[in-house]
This record gives C-alpha cells, sequence and structure tokens, in this order.
C-alpha cells in the first residue's frame, strides 16, 4: 500500500462523519422534503467520491487495477453529485417550472457522464504513477466530459445569481449560504482537481477539491435548516448521539473477537435506533412549540384586529348617532317649529334609545381599549365625595321619573383625598348607580361612603331585584366572555358594569356584588386602597 | 355679532351645528376641509374655531400646527369637536392650542353652545 499522509486520513475521516451528521440532520429535519431528500442524494454522492478516490490512492500500488476500479467509481459519481445540486438549487428557488428544458439538459448530460465515465476508458482512461502519486490517465472524452460539467455549473449558477439579484434582503441571506458553498467548492475544484494537475502536472493536492465538497454540504445543510425553524437543542442533541455513536462504532471496529464485534456493532445498531428515535422526538417536540408560538401570535393578531375594527366601527356609528340626538333635540327644543303634543313622546323615546346606542357605542370602545391595553390611566389628587356628589347631582332626575329616591350617607368627617382618574371613578360610580336604577321597581338606592378596614369603601344599596348565587359571581364579568345572562345583555348593563371593574382594578382596588336573593336588593361595592 | 368658523366635513352635522348657532344669533361660516379653513383664515379672523379632527386630507392637527403659521391667528380660540377619541390624540391637539376637545355625541347642540358660549363673550 501507499503511504498517504496522516493529515489525508485525518480529513478523509472528518469528512465522512461530518457527512453522515449533516445528512442524518437534514433528513431528520423533514423527510418528506424534497430539498432534504435531495441533500440526501448529494451526500452520498460526496461519501462515495471522496472515499473511493481516497481509497484509490490507499490501495494504490499494491493492486493498481482495484485502483482503478476505485477512481472510476470516483469518477462516475462526480457528475451525479453535481447534477444532485442542481436539483438542490431548483427546488430550493421553486423554478422546476421555469427551467424544465434546462433540467432535461442537465439530467442527460449528468446521467451521460457519469456512465461513459464510469463504464468506459473513453474519460478514464488508465492510472499511473507519477512521483510516487496515483494520476489518472485522461481519454479523448476528458474536455466533452469537463464541458458537461461546466454546463451543469452554469446550469446551476445561473437562477441562483438571478434570483439573488432580484429577492429582497430578507431573503437573500438564504441564498447567500449557497452561494459561498458552492462557489467555495467549484472554485476548489477548479484550481486542485482541473487547473493544476493539468496545466502544471501538479496533483498531490487533489484532495483539497475533493473534500471542499463538505464546505459546499455544511453551507447547504445551514440553509435548509435554518429555512425551518430549528432550535439548538437538537443540534445538541444530535450531536451527543453523534459522539456516542462514534465512540461506540470505534470499540466494535477494534474488537478482540467475531463474537465481541458482533454484541459491540449490535450495541451500535441498537444505540443508532435509538439515538434517531430521540432526535426525532426533540424535532417534534420543537414543531409543536413552534405550532404553539404560531397560534399564539395569531390570536394576538386577531385579537387586535378585533380592537381596531371595533374602535373605527364605533367612530363610524357616533357621526349618525349625533346627528340623530342633534336634531331630536333641537325638533323638542323647538328649533323647527312646533309640533303636535302627540309626537312629543315618540321624540323622546326616539331620543332615549339613541342614547342608549350612544352609550353602548361608548362602552364597546372603552372595552376595545381596555383589551388593547391603550386605556390609559391619569390619577390625579381628587376627592371623592366631590365625584359622588356630582352623580347624585346628575341622576337624580333619572330616579325620581322611576319615583325612586336617591339618597347619600356621608361620612361624618370628610375623606381623605385620593390619587384618582376622576373620568373613569366618575364613570364607576355612575354606572353601578344608573345600573341600580335600572334594576330597581320601588323604594330606591342608597349611597354609602366610608373608611372601612383603612380601606375607603363606597358602597351603593338598591331595594331592586336583588340577584341569585350564580349571577353576582357573572355581574363583573365581560359580555366577550360569553357568560352574562340575556338579560343583562339586552339591557346593556353588563358592558358598564365590566368597564367599572376594570376602572376600579386600574385604581388598584375591587369591586364586587352581594345580595341575600331574588327582591331582596343587591348592594355594590367599591373598595379603594389609601395610599 | 359674534364669527364662528366651523370645520366640519360632515354635512348633515355642519348644518345642524349651523341652524343652532344661527338661532343663538351668531354668525356661523361653514368649510369642510382644513385646507380651505387656512385659506379662510388668511383673510377672515373670527371669534371662536369649532374644529372636527378627522377631515378628508390634512386633518385637525395638522390644521393645528399651520394655523399657527397664519398671522393673526394666534388669538383666536379653538375647541376641538371631533367623535374621534383616541387618548394620543386628545393630548397633541391639547399640545398644540385646543381649549377643549369634546366628543360630539356626548353633547346635543344646545349644551354645545352652552360649552362654547364663553369664548364668544
Amino acid at each position: 500500500m501507499t503511504e498517504l499522509p496522516i493529515y489525508n486520513k485525518i480529513f478523509v475521516i472528518l469528512i465522512d462523519l461530518i457527512a453522515i451528521w449533516l445528512a442524518f440532520t437534514v433528513y431528520v429535519n423533514n423527510p418528506k422534503g424534497k430539498l432534504n431528500k435531495t441533500f440526501l442524494w448529494m451526500t452520498v454522492f460526496m461519501f462515495l467520491w471522496v472515499n473511493f478516490a481516497f481509497l484509490a490512492r490507499l490501495v494504490g500500488r499494491a493492486d493498481l487495477s482495484i485502483a482503478e476500479t476505485f477512481l472510476h467509481i470516483a469518477w462516475f459519481v462526480t457528475p451525479l453529485f453535481f447534477t444532485a445540486l442542481y436539483f438542490l438549487i431548483i427546488f430550493l428557488l421553486k423554478k422546476e417550472k421555469e427551467y424544465q428544458l434546462v433540467t432535461a439538459g442537465v439530467v442527460i448530460v449528468g446521467i451521460s457522464s457519469a456512465f461513459v465515465t464510469g463504464f468506459t476508458h473513453w474519460i478514464v482512461a488508465g492510472t499511473k504513477f507519477v512521483n510516487e502519486i496515483l494520476r489518472v490517465v485522461y481519454g479523448p472524452g476528458m474536455i466533452p466530459f469537463l464541458g458537461g460539467i461546466f454546463f451543469i455549473i452554469c446550469a446551476t449558477l445561473y437562477p441562483l445569481f438571478k434570483s439573488y439579484f432580484k429577492e429582497p434582503a430578507g431573503e437573500r441571506k438564504k441564498l447567500e449560504y449557497f452561494i459561498v458553498g458552492a462557489l467555495i467548492f467549484y472554485l476548489a475544484n477548479l484550481i486542485f482537481n482541473i487547473a493544476l494537475p493539468v496545466l502544471y502536472d501538479i496533483a498531490r493536492f487533489y484532495f483539497i477539491g475533493d473534500y471542499s465538497a463538505i464546505f459546499l454540504l455544511g453551507f447547504t445543510a445551514y440553509a435548509i435548516i435554518t429555512q425551518e425553524l430549528f432550535g439548538i437543542r437538537v443540534l445538541l442533541t444530535q450531536a451527543l448521539v453523534g459522539v456516542i455513536a462514534v465512540l461506540l462504532l470505534s470499540q466494535a471496529l477494534t474488537a478482540s473477537s467475531w463474537g465481541d464485534f458482533s454484541w459491540k456493532f449490535a450495541i451500535f445498531l441498537f444505540f443508532i435506533y435509538s439515538g434517531y428515535l430521540l432526535v426525532q422526538s426533540v424535532v417534534k417536540e420543537i414543531k409543536q412549540r413552534t405550532e404553539l408560538q404560531r397560534l399564539y401570535e395569531e390570536v394576538d393578531r386577531l385579537s387586535r384586529a378585533k380592537s381596531e375594527f371595533i374602535s373605527i366601527a364605533s367612530h363610524q356609528l357616533r357621526t349618525p348617532l349625533t346627528a340623530v340626538k342633534g336634531y331630536i333635540s333641537m325638533i323638542l327644543e323647538g328649533s323647527y317649529g312646533k309640533f303636535s303634543d302627540k309626537a312629543k313622546t315618540p321624540l323622546e323615546n326616539v331620543y332615549k334609545s339613541n342614547e342608549r346606542l350612544i352609550n353602548l357605542v361608548n362602552n364597546l370602545l372603552n372595552i376595545s381599549r381596555i383589551e388593547s391595553g391603550k386605556m390609559e390611566f391619569e390619577p390625579q389628587i381628587s376627592s371623592i365625595e366631590e365625584i359622588v356628589e356630582g352623580v347624585v347631582a346628575e341622576l337624580k332626575i333619572t330616579a325620581e321619573k322611576k319615583k325612586l329616591y336617591l339618597k347619600w350617607e356621608e361620612a361624618k368627617t370628610p375623606l381623605p383625598k385620593l390619587l384618582l382618574d376622576q373620568d373613569k371613578m366618575r364613570q364607576v360610580i355612575l354606572n353601578l348607580v344608573d345600573n341600580a336604577i335600572k334594576y330597581t321597581e320601588k323604594g330606591g338606592i342608597t349611597l354609602n361612603t366610608q373608611i372601612l378596614n383603612s380601606k375607603l369603601q363606597i358602597q351603593i344599596r338598591d331595594t331592586g331585584e336583588g340577584m341569585e348565587k350564580e349571577e353576582l359571581a357573572k355581574t363583573f364579568e365581560s359580555f366577550s366572555r360569553g357568560v352574562v345572562g340575556t338579560k343583562l345583555y339586552t339591557e346593556g348593563a353588563g358592558l358598564g358594569l365590566y368597564i367599572a371593574r376594570k376602572f376600579v382594578e386600574m385604581h388598584g382596588g375591587k369591586v364586587w356584588a352581594e345580595s341575600e336573593g331574588k327582591s331582596k336588593g343587591s348592594t355594590f361595592n367599591i373598595e379603594l386602597p389609601i395610599k | 355679532m359674534a364669527k364662528i368658523l366651523l370645520i366640519e366635513d360632515e354635512r348633515v352635522l355642519a348644518e345642524m351645528y349651523e341652524n343652532k348657532f344661527d338661532e343663538a344669533g351668531y354668525e356661523t361660516d361653514l368649510v369642510f376641509s382644513a385646507e380651505d379653513a387656512l385659506e379662510y383664515l388668511k383673510t377672515k379672523k373670527p371669534d371662536l374655531i369649532l374644529l372636527d379632527i378627522l377631515l378628508p386630507k390634512e386633518n385637525g392637527i395638522g390644521f393645528l400646527g399651520k394655523l399657527k403659521e397664519i398671522a393673526g391667528t394666534s388669538q383666536i380660540p379653538v375647541v376641538g369637536l371631533s367623535n374621534f377619541d383616541d387618548p394620543e390624540t386628545k393630548k397633541k391637539a391639547f399640545q398644540l392650542g385646543v381649549k377643549e376637545y369634546l366628543i360630539k355625541t356626548q353633547y346635543t347642540p344646545q349644551e354645545l353652545l352652552a360649552k362654547i358660549k364663553k369664548y364668544l363673550e
């Protein structure tokens, strides 16, 4: 046997290991993917090419005919490797249809070159030793062969560069890996496998050309894998499985006896199988997580779209509502002349219904803001008594119309001033009192403000319908959760209470309802911290 | 007679407010876009500007910015009158000098009049 430099042996072993690892990684990543399958073929071809070229040199002078056969195999595989690379690029760019004719040409050239090289002496005529180095004796077909390879290279690079300059910057990155990998490979081959041996008769660096294929595989693998989300965990798992597999294999190969070898090799095979399952399960888990993440983002997007829709729709709704409100109010004020007494009540009813719609739109807007996190909280030192006083004054007329009383039991000593968002706190109390008036037919509503357990408590007590336990729990839920009863929904009060709860929570307080049961009245409590 | 410039692209609303202001004895000039309003203000000086915020091309915020470039307008009070109830926009409008930012649906024309009367005395 010819003594090959030790680094050459190390290179081959390293390249083989890396190639197996890459092929495994890419294939497991997506066994059904066209790209992944093509990559697997590319790796197989490279594996055969590099190893048979190496083996030919290893066997060398000892058995020249075997060396020649090995070289034929290596050369046979070479055009197939270039062809596989062409397919990889075409699949990556999704240009199968556009380049049908070129593809046919590449397949014909690739396969015919392979067979002519492998099975005739037309291209690889024989072998000889020059300065102790095994050399190929080129046949007359060498020039057409190189021409064919050159054609495949051009067919590969043309769509690659064409797409590269057309793609947006983000997409370009993926192609860059291929371009870098392919250029290193082509260049190394051109220099070490063609230019140096043919022009300068230097063949001892042939292996650099052969082995440069690993760069191509590396870059390509990276590009394929990063197309899909691929975690570092998978790579680490694979690396671990790979290292243990290599250790087990080397143990098997250095076994002292056949018996020893077979059980060690069995362990190795078993490990490879379980390692495969392990990696697959990790990939599966990561895919599931990616899917979850995607779903989460989708839900988030939909939720924001919903809020935005409500917001825009509400603004649009407000314009006609303003017109109805304005014109009806002016008709009622007599701006457009006298109208019959009979028309007064219907007009007032239209006005009231319109007010309810306005309220509903306001509530929808508020909810959309609360849910999209756009609701701003603007606290300032304020007196709760002033706010309660305002609300009582505002709703007194509504209560009186229903012949209800509306009382406010003030605390004996003035309450401390608090940091409150006045508009929101006013809205809270207004909503609760308004709700109480709505559900009370006789008696009335009593407001009470006091300090209780070092907290400010506002109580709104009515003599109305009261609530059952299940109802109590649902009172402050948003209608969008679908739990508020139809009655609350049709009355439009469900929204107001939900908003009240959200506003109170913004103040760091809480709000709840109590009732002894049906027709026993309800009490709504607001509790605010005193800071 | 005090004069109000009403910048409002919704004609139904613009006419409604005009009716009310006429009734109350104010002169109302209507314009339907910020561009027209800026053109108007180069020659005429009303006592109050009622400004809608969502307008066809230039919006109310853009109008407020350009208003400062027109001589003799700095003393004219501007009241925002819009159904666009967006906290950010509101904040910007106040920074650009509106006296108030009123939500249209919350007021009848009569109530609106009560709100703006103080600027017309």
